[in-house]
């Protein structure tokens, strides 16, 4: 069988993979060498793709009310509860929410289906999330929500600014296309802007580790000395952008050792940063997360965007604000018009657009205006505005913030229908009607990536069970509500080209999304193409945009914005930053899959400053409590000296399936920017403290387990699952507990020690072990980690098995907390490696491979060698 | 001069005391008198041989030589050449004059002696019910009883032992080997009560139930039946219950085999009375084995028994040995290739390390840190240091982890 060409799933990178494959099963997945965003790179969410597809967890058939039933049962179900919501209620009281998973096609039809046919502007989608305040940003700058880089740009730039973005995590290729283009040119300068020092820190120059949410402040702070320098592009200014005064003026007389007083940096380190955005022409600001997921995100965009408005540094190479998005197809949702305040192809609610749309689509019942935003949406469902409600390829009741509110709402709303290739999420619980998705590598549609590339996305592997692609359902929806005729494509590629169509329609370059060039795309085209980047227009020459100072605001001038610098409202106790791992990819619900990857982090862990820790009488890996008005998580504590002090991190990734108690939003109160309503979920207070915990547990189980414990939190192993629990009750308590649960059908053996607090059980069916649990009152006392890990292929012999309590085995030696997770080196190897006398990440790597695929382990690597450096002196 | 030394019974005990003496230098002729026909075999091993499991070959104690015909009488006068060693086998001493220092034998024959050791064993405890006289109604104690119960035909015949001791249950075993369709009874609802705990107890009567045999337990034999030609035919159970039987052997522990010394006038209780040196009220007589009694204490493993014979053997060639003094002497047996290890004491009260299931149950006893007590079924890996630790009294601290696994694990841990 030949290999594929299509696009990995995960970040907004986009990168281009390739798919080997063998016997109609995906065997292995590389980098694309042709795509313009990775030649040939991978990071190692990535190069594990391979080891996310199969059935195990996967949801095969539609499920109404907890039964399996027909797919045209299911249809007909959605309809006539659709319909029942909406004649009974009217058209607000339905909804769609969707993803920036989903394909192109999949968003363009949903979306039209809402907006175009059943009256409502109620479509949002979790991109609200992620980097709809770079949306609201670019349209109150530039008119439209245009990207003005590429990732070329981040690589030809002098001065790379990186602003709320850890993309060495985050973004692993563009980070690696950055780390190469810096060793080229070793005069590039990297700033990064982070309350954390990250992994991103390992190439920086300058670290601003400022005060979380003050980043509006340095770039205002910016912005002024600019002027004050002589530093402005007054003809630019002049020609092409309006309102500098007032935004000089909202910034006033910041100057540097003001900015350092509320940014809680050093003078001398913002008068660098000034000094090196001053003189660099060439400046490339890259931002994301950090910035975006605030209460005054859209400000800080566009504090961020004025610098290079007022510079006029940008619509050239290697220069320009560069939002990074966060979803494989976040930027194709922004340009199907998948938010509830934009109505499609980069068109909203005024009147003009309405009317062009509605001419365009033979819409039978247009939506007359904005829908509900994310957060309000769900606020509307738990008031009990909204009846009926469509999610699809998202997990709001982990992801939105206030968790506490979105499962009210969940709960409240008369039918909920869940879109997912993943049968039990946390979402999914709520779900009146389940409906199984077709994943990634099972569909075929087009995605775009933070640099404007689309890209196909190509089926690789049959549908399993009864999964169907996205915008199959939709269409099959509205061809039961009669909807048919408007509804009758035969594939992805017609939906695509009716979509560039859209997008050409009566544009005549007042929109810079215009794809008229693939409206014509034949089936074949369309299955052979390219890469391609926007914008396309039918005739005409495709220009990079801004690139002759234009801009797309009714009088061609970008805007200037007057940004007041807010700091978040104080709060008692800890500021709760939030954010990914490297191998973990949203709720885990795919990469939780994969053993490899749940090696790098694997416990569900709360970060803070080693000092803090020392004061609430913490050490590493002790159970801590995070709480807050909204809710509550428990976690083990991580010191991290990369944590300022009075701040605590908390990942993004953990549910319900895979945590007791870890949804970070749990944590977030519901406070959106008030432009993009974009929830702040970077941002809160709550009071951390220590956890009296009397039981630590580590099992092996061939099962995944959800357990009613005060912590326990799970990770894939080879063969099965690894648990490491913890409980306020006793061993004994908590093994009775444990006991009923596990084991049905295993021939049992156990070890007490009651008075010691030692309770241990293996459970095996025949030859295969089952499941092995260990308590104790110590958690140093539990089996080390790897051999737990190991677990899955262990058959002692017949008489032995009882030795397995022993929770030890002499003979296999740990490679330690895995470092590369694409080769599985771990820190005991690598540290043998440095006494061997490996002294750089090339020589680890030509001795290990560790650091040579995807690249995300360097920095780390780099550490262990300072570490073993210093120790060396010491 | 030489001196002459006569062992009274040729059973195990005898064959300890003649391989510690081989051992030592001596001027004794040693002369052994029993009365089976064969002398000085394993007897450990008989219900192995009754399953088949071991020939009778495997149960020699000593050197085939030593127990060839006795070479014509020679006085020798170099006391420091080997003694001799004579047996006299298939007759019973039938009286001993102290004063007269001679053993007389049923066989009208006289052996004179300086020195006297009682190696006399024990017996089959009688038991509680009349079944004189009744064909079927057997023991097992000898080789001889080995080679009868295997005569018998077996198929499709019931076997009924009574006493799940070590005795019962190796007869059992044996038994249920040889096709009889075999049940246990026992008075206790345990069974090896001695021994095991009641966990151990029901994890050996599993093992035991996986191959087969039979338990009634907490019961007691009522009456026995015979049919009209005085033969087996059942057994009457104390609750009232018939059981059809064509087999009954009684395993209900043994009795100090004492007539012979009491009628010599030495002191006798339960057994004949030693001391720390092995010596019996009468001067030069000496006793060992499960004849005798120490303290309140009568023996009937191997490992004291062992222990009384280097002490005695010291002392009848006049070399200087430690005292016997009881020790804690772990019980290890293998009963239907089960092993099984004790040691100390099993103490309800104290903390317990407890190991169960796949065929195997492990506990230890700790007491202030301590090690005081260990019972092992199904697997006694680990058995010796136990005791050690046990008579050792040091604290367990961090071996504690992995103290049920054995010592290398256990020490790997508290190092880890």
């Amino acid at each position: 069988m030949p290999n594929c060409n299509t696009t990995c799933p995960y970040c907004g990178v986009g990168c281009g993979v390739t798919a080997q494959l063998a016997g109609g099963q995906v065997s292995g997945v590389l980098g694309d060498g042709d795509h313009p965003a990775n030649a040939g790179r991978l990071c190692v969410k990535g190069t594990a793709l391979a080891e996310t597809l199969g059935d195990e967890g996967r949801l095969l058939h539609p499920v109404l009310a907890g039964h399996r039933v027909s797919w045209q049962a299911a249809i007909a179900a959605l309809g006539s509860k659709l319909q029942e919501a909406r004649e009974r209620h009217g058209p607000d009281a339905i909804a769609f929410y969707l993803s920036g998973q989903l394909l192109t096609e999949d968003y363009y039809v949903a979306n039209k289906l809402m907006k175009g046919f059943l009256g409502s502007g109620n479509v949002d989608t979790n991109s609200r999330l992620c980097m709809s305040s770079a949306v609201a940003a670019h349209k109150r700058a530039f008119g439209e929500d245009v990207v003005p880089c590429t990732y070329a740009d981040v690589e030809d730039c002098d001065l790379l600014v990186m602003v709320g973005s850890n993309a060495a995590w985050t973004h692993p290729v563009v980070y690696q296309r950055i780390e190469a283009a810096k060793q080229a040119n070793p005069g590039k300068r990297i700033v990064v802007i982070d309350p954390r020092r990250t992994a991103s820190c390992d190439l920086a120059d300058l670290h601003l580790q400022l005060l979380p949410g003050t980043d509006a402040f340095l770039f205002a702070g910016l912005l002024r000395h600019l002027a004050n320098n002589g530093a402005l592009d007054r003809a630019f200014i002049d020609a092409h952008t309006s309102g500098l005064d007032a935004a000089l003026d909202a910034a006033g007389n910041l100057d540097a050792a003001g900015v350092a007083q509320v940014t809680g940096l050093d003078a001398q380190e913002v008068a660098t940063f000034y000094d090196w955005f001053t003189a660099t022409e060439r400046t490339v600001s890259m931002f994301s997360q950090g910035v975006k997921q605030s209460a005054t995100g859209t400000d800080k965009c566009n504090a961020v965007i004025n610098c290079h408005l007022a510079t006029g540094r940008i619509g050239r190479p290697g220069m320009g604000p560069f939002s990074i998005t966060g979803q494989p197809n976040a930027m194709g949702g922004r340009e199907v018009g998948g938010l509830s305040n934009q109505l499609a192809a980069h068109m909203d609610y005024d009147p003009a657009d309405v009317d062009r749309v509605a001419r365009f689509w033979g819409a039978t019942d247009m939506a007359a205006g904005p829908g509900l935003k994310a957060v309000d949406l769900f606020q509307a469902a738990a008031d009990g505005h909204i009846k009926f409600l469509w999610i699809m390829a998202t997990n709001p009741a982990v992801s939105l913030p206030d968790s506490a509110l979105v499962r009210r709402a969940l709960a409240r709303c008369e039918f909920v229908v869940v879109s997912d290739c993943t049968a039990q999420t946390d979402t999914a619980a709520f779900a009146d009607l389940l409906l199984p998705a077709a994943p990634w590598g099972e569909k075929d549609g087009t995605v775009t990536n933070s640099e404007r590339v689309i890209s196909r996305q190509r089926q690789l592997v049959p549908a399993l069970g009864e999964a169907r692609p996205d915008w199959l359902i939709v269409t099959q929806v509205a061809r039961a509500l009669g909807l048919g005729e408007h509804f009758d494509y035969r594939g992805p590629e017609a939906i695509f080209r009716e979509h560039a169509a859209l997008s050409a329609f009566e544009n005549n370059g007042s929109r810079a999304f215009d794809i008229g060039a693939l409206a014509q795309l034949d089936d074949a085209q369309y299955a052979a193409l390219a890469p391609v980047r926007w914008p396309l227009p039918a005739s005409g020459p495709a220009i990079e945009p801004f690139c002759d100072g234009r801009f797309f605001t009714a009088d061609g001038r970008a805007r200037i914005v007057a940004v007041q610098p807010q700091a978040p409202a104080p709060g008692e106790g800890m500021t709760i930053n939030t954010g990914r791992f490297r191998d973990q990819w949203h709720t885990m619900t795919r990469t939780g899959r994969v053993p490899r990857l749940s090696q790098h982090r694997d416990f569900f862990s709360i970060s803070l400053n080693p000092s803090d820790a020392a004061q609430l009488g913490l050490a590493e890996g002790d159970l801590v409590e995070v709480g807050n008005a909204q809710g509550v998580v428990r976690g083990l504590a991580t010191l991290d000296p990369g944590i300022a002090r009075g701040q605590s991190f908390v990942p993004i990734h953990w549910s319900g399936q895979f945590t007791a108690a870890g949804g970070a939003s749990n944590l977030i109160p519901a406070i959106t920017d008030p432009y993009s309503g974009q929830p702040q979920s970077k941002f809160a207070h709550a009071s951390i403290a220590p956890c009296a915990v009397a039981s630590w547990g580590l099992l092996f189980s061939r099962e995944p387990l959800v357990m009613e414990l005060a912590y326990w939190s799970r990770i894939a192993v080879s063969g099965g699952y690894l648990t490491l629990l913890a409980d306020t009750a006793a061993p004994a308590t908590v093994y009775a507990q444990l006991a009923r649960e596990l084991g049905a059908d295993c021939e049992r053996a156990g070890y007490e020690d009651s008075v010691g607090g030692d309770w241990r059980e293996v459970g095996r069916r025949g030859d295969t072990l089952h499941y092995a649990l260990f308590l104790n009152r110590s958690r140093d006392a539990l089996p080390e980690r790897g051999w737990m890990t190991g677990l899955g292929s262990e058959t002692p012999a017949a008489g032995e098995w009882h030795q397995l309590l022993a929770g030890f085995s002499a003979e296999r030696e740990s490679a330690g907390k895995l470092v590369c997770s694409c080769w599985e080196v771990g820190e005991t190897q690598i540290a043998r490696a440095i006494e061997a006398g490996a002294d750089s990440v090339e020589t680890l790597g030509a001795a290990l491979r560790c650091g040579t695929q995807c690249g995300s382990c360097i920095p780390e690597l780099r550490q262990l060698l300072d570490q073993a450096r210093e120790d060396c002196a010491a | 001069m030489r001196r002459k030394l006569v062992i009274v019974g040729a059973g195990m005990a005898a064959a300890y005391v003649l391989q510690e003496l081989a051992q030592l230098e001596h001027d004794l002729d040693v002369t052994v008198i029993g009365d089976e026909t064969e002398a000085c075999y394993n007897r450990v091993l008989l219900s192995n041989v009754l399953a088949g499991e071991n020939s009778e070959a495997d149960l020699a104690m000593l050197e085939p030589a030593m127990l060839e015909p006795a070479m014509p009488e020679t006085d020798s006068p170099e006391t420091d050449s080997p003694g001799t060693v004579q047996f006299v086998t298939g007759t019973r001493v039938s009286a001993i004059d102290t004063d007269a220092r001679t053993a007389r034998c049923a066989d009208g024959s006289e052996h004179p002696f300086d020195a006297l050791v009682f190696a006399t064993g024990a017996g089959v405890a009688r038991p509680g019910v009349d079944c004189s006289g009744i064909i079927g109604v057997e023991v097992f104690r000898t080789l001889r009883d080995a080679r009868e119960l295997r005569a018998l035909p077996a198929r499709g015949r019931r076997a009924l032992v009574v006493g799940a001791g070590l005795l019962g249950l190796e007869a059992a075993h044996g038994l249920n080997e040889l096709g009889f369709d075999t049940r246990v009874l026992h008075r206790n609802p345990v069974i090896m009560n001695r021994q095991l705990d009641t966990e151990g107890g029901a994890q050996l009567q599993r093992d035991l139930e996986a191959r087969g045999i039979h338990f009634d337990l907490g019961v007691q034999i009522a009456g026995v039946a015979a049919d009209d030609n005085g033969r087996l035919c059942g057994v009457t159970l104390d609750n009232g219950e018939r059981l059809p039987a064509d087999l009954l052997l009684f395993a209900t522990g043994i009795t100090p085999n004492i007539e012979l010394a009491a009628q010599a006038g030495i002191a006798t209780a339960r057994g004949i009375r030693v001391d720390e040196r092995l010596r019996t009220s009468a001067p030069g007589v000496y006793a060992l084995g499960e004849c005798s009694q120490f303290g309140e204490h009568c023996f009937g493993l191997v490992a004291p028994i062992r222990e009384q014979a280097a002490v005695l053997a010291a002392q009848l060639a006049g070399v200087q040995h430690p005292p016997f003094c009881l020790q804690d002497y772990p019980t290890q047996l293998k009963i239907s290739g089960v092993e099984i290890y004790r040691a100390g004491e099993l103490d309800d009260a104290a903390e317990q390390l407890v190991l169960r299931g796949n065929g195997v149950y492990r506990r230890l006893v700790l007491r202030d840190n301590r090690l005081v007590g260990a019972v092992l079924v199904g697997d006694k890996r680990g058995g010796t240091w136990y005791s050690e630790l046990i008579s050792g009294g040091g604290e367990i601290g961090a071996l504690r982890a992995g103290l049920i696994f054995g010592r290398d694990v256990s020490e790997a841990l508290a190092a880890a």
